[in-house]
């Protein structure tokens, strides 16, 4: 496979498919057939630039951590190529994994509970081909980024979740890999935790480092927030790949406003859809005591203003506050998968 | 080279590190070795078994002694390479530049040097306590454990490479632990047994690894043992490689069925 040096990940026509085993109701009505098919990534084409923080959004069971084992060699593909920092997943597995850090969905995976955090590392530090000369200072290094230096020395088990969760950064950081492959870092931690670990990759390894992260999340918010592009996955497909903005535009079909109005009566609310340019328009109590109701008008286009203002002003009804409404990553991806993230 | 040693340490410094943690194990395991021996040497001191002193020359203690000393490397050996699937860490490790060698024998180091010190206490109690009398060809001694551990790590891959891809129960281990419990020479000879029983044991490495282990123990040259150690080493030849084709392929095909953490 032929890669551009510009490209850390490329990925061509891969598949990969598992066998799964048929339970239930399902089992007992095909009785010679015990194994059906289940293909989690279906020829998915993909290239992320060097030094990009790419997010890979989808809900769960699209074929997200399917993917990042294919490009950390632990699944080879059924079909297709994929190369990680110019080298192909099958044939240069030793190269691969020489470019990657990797974590795990389940970040705590992979440490001994009885040994402390700095003698975790240190075992994971020599098997990363760490050189041993100034292997100490690395350790102590990449626990200082992630802020654990002051915990170095504490038991494992007695770490809180979030701790495990930097300790994994902290060793996919270790042999300071170019690549970073990061199976949802933030699943399970508290809002504290999350922010901390996305605002560590976004401006330290990401923006100063200048890393290549691929980063998988079902928090579409998170996706939206951290990342330069984002690729929504569905059942094994990219079925959009963009920048966040632009993923976000996608879904703007028509211009949607928001008011707070003060003392308005139903049948003004009645009254309000039939302006001209009003789709449709929802209201609901904002404050009673205030007497304030929150307005949400989806409009034809922005040429419906004037019409609505006018019709406020000459109803003598007092705006307390008005914004036009973007479309958020959530309105994006429902409106491209036809489903919520967490359907 | 350099470069696996230093991993090969650094997972023996992991696993000892864990160990020792585990106090009230070390002292409950220390305990049963001595006991063990001394239940085992009390039973050798006042039973005779004809048979041993006629084909090995050694009083009845010091084969019984011997035997479950040195059965304990091969009960290492065994159960090794399984004790490597750790579904817990397995991908952790796989995805490092380590390579499966390293890994195999990096993740073995602690239980073998755990495993001489065991032999050690059997041995102790057997030379201080009951008069054993050792005289050790040390080439020969060398030579016959690593040829033992080799062909019972061969063992050991094909039953963790079942393993691999049956996730639970893996047949290898049971069926070789019951051959060298009866056919391997370790607490009776085969001597003992019906002609055509005495026949499987011709069959099995264990029977050749126990035989020329208590000579080369008791001051036995290599030329003695020359026979049972050319058997030996063949069936090392065939049983290491097989090892490690299965376990290989069975890794291969759970990583491309993509079972291999599926425990």
């Amino acid at each position: 496979m032929k890669v551009s040096d510009n490209y850390a990940i490329v990925t061509r026509n891969v598949t990969k498919t598992y066998k799964s085993k048929i339970r239930g109701p399902e089992r007992r009505a095909s009785l010679f057939q015990s194994k059906r098919t289940v293909t989690a990534i279906d020829h998915l084409n993909m290239e992320i630039r060097k030094g990009e923080l790419f997010g890979l959004l989808g809900r769960n069971g699209a074929g997200k951590t399917t993917l990042v084992k294919v490009l950390c060699t632990l699944l080879p593909p059924d079909e297709g190529t994929a190369s990680v920092n110019g080298f192909d997943v099958v044939k240069q597995q030793m190269q691969v994994k020489r470019s990657i850090g990797t974590i795990f969905s389940v970040g705590e995976r992979g440490f001994f509970w009885r040994l402390t955090g700095y003698g975790n590392l240190e075992f994971y530090a020599s098997i990363y081909n760490v050189p041993r000369h100034g292997r100490k200072e690395r350790i102590m290094s990449v626990l200082d980024l992630v802020g654990m230096k002051d915990n170095a020395f504490q038991v494992f088990q007695k770490y809180s979740g979030g701790m495990k969760r930097k300790l994994a950064l902290a060793r996919a950081l270790l042999p300071d890999p170019p690549i970073l492959l990061l199976d949802e870092p933030t699943t399970g931690l508290d809002v504290v935790s999350s922010r901390s670990i996305r605002d560590f990759i976004r401006n330290d390894l990401s923006r100063k480092a200048g890393k290549t992260v691929l980063y998988t999340t079902h928090y579409i918010e998170e996706a939206a927030h951290i990342c330069d592009k984002i690729a929504i996955l569905q059942r094994g497909h990219i079925i959009a790949l963009n920048t966040p903005a632009a993923l976000k535009r996608m879904a703007k079909t028509s211009d949607v406003l928001d008011i707070i109005a003060k003392n308005m009566s139903q049948a003004q609310v009645e009254a309000l859809k039939g302006v001209d340019g009003v789709d449709s328009l929802a209201a609901d109590v904002q404050d009673a005591v205030l007497g304030q109701t929150h307005l949400r008008l989806r409009l034809e286009n922005l040429d419906a203003l004037p019409g609505i203002f006018n019709f406020l002003f000459k109803e003598k009804i007092k705006i307390v506050n008005f914004k036009q409404e973007e479309p958020t990553l959530e309105d994006a991806f429902i409106e491209l998968t036809g489903m919520g993230i967490s359907e | 080279m350099l470069q696996e040693l230093d991993k090969i340490y650094f997972f023996m410094k992991r696993d000892v590190l864990s160990f020792s943690t585990y106090k009230t194990n070390i002292l409950l395991s220390v305990l049963s070795a001595l006991f063990g021996a001394l239940s085992y040497a009390f039973l050798g001191a006042n039973a005779q078994m004809q048979s041993v002193l006629n084909t090995y020359h050694i009083n009845f203690t010091t084969y019984l002694l011997i035997g479950i000393a040195f059965n304990t490397y091969l009960s290492q050996s065994l159960t090794l390479v399984q004790k490597t699937i750790n579904p817990w860490s397995l991908e952790e490790v796989l995805v490092s530049p380590t390579g499966l060698v390293t890994f195999i024998v990096g993740s073995s180091m602690w239980g073998f040097i755990w495993s001489t010190l065991v032999i050690a206490i059997y041995l102790a109690v057997g030379v201080f306590a009951f008069g054993v009398v050792l005289s050790v060809n040390i080439v020969g001694t060398v030579l016959v454990v690593a040829l033992g551990i080799a062909t019972f790590i061969g063992f050991s891959m094909i039953g963790a490479g079942i393993l691999i891809l049956t996730k639970q129960g893996d047949p290898i281990t049971t069926i070789i632990t019951i051959a060298t419990n009866l056919f391997g020479n370790v607490l009776f000879p085969p001597q003992v047994m019906p002609q055509a029983l005495q026949v499987i044991s011709y069959f099995v490495p264990q029977y050749y690894f126990f035989t020329t282990i208590r000579q080369v123990l008791t001051g036995a040259a290599l030329q003695t043992i020359l026979p049972d150690l050319l058997v030996l080493i063949l069936m090392c030849a065939v049983i290491l490689p097989l090892g490690y084709f299965v376990y290989s392929w069975c890794l291969r095909t759970a990583k491309k069925n993509g079972t291999l953490s599926w425990f």
